[in-house]
């Protein structure tokens, strides 16, 4: 079983094999709501503006499972919401993304690529960590998707190459994205 | 005719059309994910794709449900 054995659903309903995605370097990224607080779009956005034309294809997979956007930014309520989450590249319909009931992709991936623990420099992991504890204390366990944008790095070949948790911003992996083009 | 640009599933540009609603404002909703000459419309007046966008000459308009930022630009 590989990456192009999956086949997923766009937000419009239509059946998408990843297959058609060979020789492409892609970032498989779980996403959050397209009303919140969420600065990770903007940047998947800017990357994929910078490496589309390269090869990068970035894939969006909202989700409802995690409560809040990004923990610990109350104070930035944002009373709107964006057409097509504000991206252009691919979003997919929501589903889950965490266990029995996550999509079978997320399984594979989350197989492949187990969680090493979150960049602890980074400015929303203590508040990240501390909200799982208080809310989800069992997404701490475990290989399972943990937040929102957890990022995947999928070579030309389909081989899934890196993790990243939601504490890696997608300006911070440039270098990984290009030693794959 | 007051404008309101909404998409689908926004919780916010519901709270926009609830409070014209109680305010009695007459409005025409223009969902910009069905409509894309709407699109076009929302995305030449503010730049951006972000809704509720609530306009009433096309020209002046307020971003998100903001009531004091309404109810200056609708005089109400």
């Amino acid at each position: 079983m590989g990456i192009y054995d999956f086949t997923v659903k766009t937000n419009k309903g239509e059946e998408k094999s990843l297959a058609d995605y060979k020789g492409k370097v892609l970032l498989i990224v779980n996403t959050a709501s397209k009303c919140g607080f969420t600065p990770q779009f903007k940047e998947l956005q800017d990357l994929y503006m910078e490496y589309k034309d390269k090869g990068l294809e970035i894939l969006g997979f909202p989700c409802n499972q995690f409560a809040g956007q990004e923990p610990g930014t109350n104070s930035e309520v944002q009373e709107f919401c964006r057409l097509n989450y504000g991206v252009t590249f691919q979003i997919f319909e929501k589903g889950d993304v965490r266990g029995e009931t996550a999509q079978p992709l997320f399984k594979y991936l989350t197989q492949e690529k187990k969680f090493e623990g979150f960049d602890k420099s980074h400015p929303i992991a203590a508040k990240l960590t501390e909200a799982l504890q208080a809310n989800f204390p069992e997404y701490l366990e475990g290989d399972g998707i943990k937040w929102n944008f957890t990022k995947f790095l999928i070579d030309r070949e389909g081989n899934v190459i890196k993790r990243f948790e939601p504490t890696t911003n997608p300006s911070d992996i440039k270098a990984d994205i290009e030693a794959l083009l | 005719m007051v404008k309101v640009y909404s998409i689908h599933n926004c919780p916010w540009c519901d709270k926009v059309k609830k409070y014209l609603k109680s305010k009695n404002v007459e409005f025409a909703e223009h969902n910009i994910e069905d409509n894309s000459a709407d699109a076009d419309a929302c995305y030449k007046l503010t730049g951006d794709t972000a809704v509720p966008v609530i306009t009433a000459d096309d020209k002046e308009y307020v971003l998100g449900f903001d009531k004091a930022k309404l109810d200056v630009l609708l005089g109400l």
